[in-house]
């Protein structure tokens, strides 16, 4: 590694990777993974993210990954632009999309002018929920963190922003958990056990040995098989267990999908690169400014040091 | 007369050192608030070319090399943990360790196994930062006389102040007796002789010894002169007085430690902030009142607080407050997203914040020659 350096080298390797480095293009969804929409059959998982009051489109999109994956992999494995708090790492996530921006002032109840500046853990009046239910199921706030639990194949991971809510209230996604195509039929998934400890490297407690984790969602799958292979435990940080809720005991069924929200696949959505270099007012100059300055400062430092040196040995 | 006046001001002398400390501590205060690389290679440059350019020809200034290298070993290693200790957050996988398993009970701890851009990232971003706050410390050591802060220290400060000039100065002091001792064995030609580990095992001992020997021997001269000079006397204070006086400050202290710490760094909790370092602030002072109130001392030639002295702490105060408020107008540039593996983005207010710190290299005073002789190339320059 090139740790080791003077002041004018370390800004000469800066200039040079400035200048060798263009900023790869970015979509807002990462149009590589995941497709818009649901996902078709029981293979891969259905992603929702509702803005809920925060305004704009819900965004519905299927990552069709058929080998078991945590909830993280399932939401970024969807092509969403995710960032997670520094506290935390991505074991906590503050913003998707962008959402809430470092700019977007939140009408929290008493913390006025609250904005997500994703330093530390968001306040319980304002942050992303994190919700799952299996196809033809009702939504189920989740009682694990999204690095510790996997997602259910041919099922639904949800994320609803609360804002003001309590543990009784946060609002569920407004997409009803049902694959167009299936409505009607019988909710199978399994029950999620509750966390049994208050370790947050805990991780759910599963039925298959990994290595069986192959989807069978074949083109008319409609049988339901959660496949959630335990993990070797306590991968991830040091993240605090989510608290225990109170579940309103979960309607058997699924929401109404007539009911839903008008949603899209997040392709018409702004570039979040872009976004947020405009919303922080990034100059393109700066840095190669800032590169040069510290240049120029460190030659400066340098030749008053050697005329120093030299007046000095005279 | 106005041309009088700029003489006035451009004359060789050394400036206040409290005007040094604060200058530093503003842009060490805000170093600690970006994790931007842009801004922190800035400020780096910024304190080296003071320091360069406004160092004396003093044994502490030496050291500041050696703040370099420390703070060079602190990325390193804050790099090489994320090798260590997985690096595996991100999607940019660099290379594939054979991960180490670990038993149950260690669980949360992953020894190597996959490597990823982002988290080198992480870590060379985080090092840097704490590097760059390093630095800038190494900076006021550099540029202000220890000796002669103790001197400004307001009477009450006498029993904390002691200790902590004699612990501000052991390092630099130690930086110059390794060079004063390499310089001499250089002069007898002592670099000759055996071999391979022979001859390491003989530079050690010809340098560790002296160097410790040296070290050993000023503290205990600084500490016979300062007891000349009447420091750490208890004069008639009763042993409870002195007890209660003591613990007041040093509880005082911890406070005000605690709370500065929580008021700078975002993801503390918040009572620890302000109400600690009320808190502690009016211990301390209660506690200084009670030492102030029995020690007397005049002082020989104080140093005076002038023009110079407030450009300069005004300039690194300046900084701080600079990034204090673009964070929270724009905290996305000062804590660059390492979601997405992308170059850092940076917006003009902080980076022109930063270059107000470089203002003392040009409006301050040169230091004055030790030995009386103004050198006139190296004066040129730095004026």
């Amino acid at each position: 590694m090139r740790m080791r350096r003077s002041l004018p080298a370390a800004a000469a390797i800066a200039l040079i990777a400035a200048a060798a480095g263009p900023v790869a293009p970015a979509h807002a969804i990462d149009p590589g993974k995941g497709h818009p929409g649901f996902c078709k059959t029981a293979a891969g998982v259905t992603v929702v993210v509702d803005f809920q009051r925060l305004g704009g489109t819900t965004i519905v999109r299927c990552n069709p990954r058929r080998t078991r994956g945590t909830g993280l992999d399932a939401l970024k494995g969807a092509g969403f632009q995710i960032a997670g708090v520094q506290r935390w790492g991505e074991g906590f996530i503050c913003r998707i999309e962008n959402r809430p921006s470092a700019v977007e002032e939140l009408p929290v109840r008493g913390r006025d002018g609250y904005r997500e500046a994703c330093v530390d853990t968001p306040p319980g009046g304002a942050y992303w929920s994190y919700w799952h239910a299996g196809n033809n199921c009702a939504w189920q706030y989740s009682q694990w963190g999204v690095k510790n639990r996997d997602f259910v194949p041919g099922g639904f991971e949800g994320w609803s922003f609360s804002l003001n809510a309590t543990a009784a209230s946060n609002p569920r996604p407004r997409i009803a958990a049902v694959r167009p195509g299936t409505a009607g039929r019988p909710c199978v998934a399994r029950e999620e056990p509750e966390p049994t400890t208050n370790d947050p490297n805990e991780r759910q407690p599963g039925g298959r040995a990994p290595g069986g984790d192959a989807g069978n969602g074949g083109a008319g799958g409609t049988t339901e098989d959660p496949l959630d292979a335990a993990r070797p435990p306590g991968r991830d940080g040091e993240l605090p267990p989510p608290r225990r809720r109170t579940l309103t005991s979960p309607s058997p069924g699924a929401d109404d999908p007539a009911n839903n929200v008008a949603f899209d696949g997040g392709e018409r959505a702004r570039d979040v690169n872009e976004l947020v270099k405009e919303q922080s007012g990034a100059s393109d100059v700066a840095p190669w400014a800032a590169a040069g300055l510290a240049a120029a400062l460190g030659l400066g430092a340098w030749l008053t040091a050697r005329r120093r040196r030299r007046a000095r040995d005279a | 007369m106005r041309r009088a006046a700029l003489t006035t001001y451009f004359l060789p002398r050394d400036l206040h050192p409290a005007a040094w400390w604060a200058w530093t501590l503003g842009l060490a205060v805000a170093a600690s608030r970006t994790t931007n690389p842009w801004l922190l290679l800035t400020i780096l440059a910024v304190v080296c070319h003071v320091v360069v350019a406004r160092r004396p020809d003093a044994p502490w200034a030496a050291a500041f090399r050696i703040y370099l290298w420390l703070g060079a070993v602190i990325v390193a290693f804050r790099v090489g943990f994320r090798f260590v200790f997985g690096g595996a957050e991100g999607q940019t996988i660099l290379v594939r360790l054979p991960e180490i398993p670990l038993p149950a009970w260690a669980a949360g701890i992953r020894l190597f196994g996959a490597v990823s851009a982002e988290s080198l990232l992480g870590g060379l971003y985080d090092g840097l930062r704490l590097a760059t706050m390093v630095i800038c410390l190494g900076a006021a050591n550099a540029l202000a006389n220890p000796k002669r802060l103790l001197k400004a220290l307001p009477p009450a400060l006498y029993e904390v102040g002691t200790a902590v000039i004699v612990a501000l100065s052991v390092f630099p002091q130690l930086a110059e007796s390794v060079q004063r001792v390499a310089r001499a064995r250089r002069l007898r030609g002592g670099a000759s002789g055996g071999r391979g580990r022979r001859r390491r095992v003989r530079v050690l001992r010809a340098v560790i010894v002296p160097v410790l020997e040296d070290a050993l021997d000023r503290s205990l001269k600084l500490a016979a002169s300062m007891d000349a000079r009447g420091y750490g006397r208890s004069g008639a204070a009763s042993p409870g007085a002195r007890f209660v006086t003591g613990s007041l400050m040093i509880t005082g202290l911890i406070g005000v430690c605690v709370g500065v710490y929580a008021t700078l760094d975002g993801s503390t909790p918040r009572f620890l902030a302000t109400p600690v370092l009320v808190a502690g602030l009016l211990v301390a002072l209660a506690g200084f009142r009670l030492a102030g109130r029995r020690v007397r001392r005049s002082r020989y030639r104080p140093d005076r607080w002038r023009l110079p002295e407030l450009v300069v702490a005004a300039s690194g105060v300046g900084v701080a407050v600079v990034l204090f408020a673009t964070s929270s107008v724009d905290p996305t540039n000062l804590n660059p997203s390492l979601t997405h593996l992308s170059w850092p983005l940076l917006s003009w207010p902080p980076l022109l914040g930063v270059l107000l710190g470089v203002l003392p290299a040009f409006l301050s005073p040169p230091p004055e020659h030790p030995y009386g002789a103004v050198p006139a190339a190296a004066e040129k320059v730095a004026a």
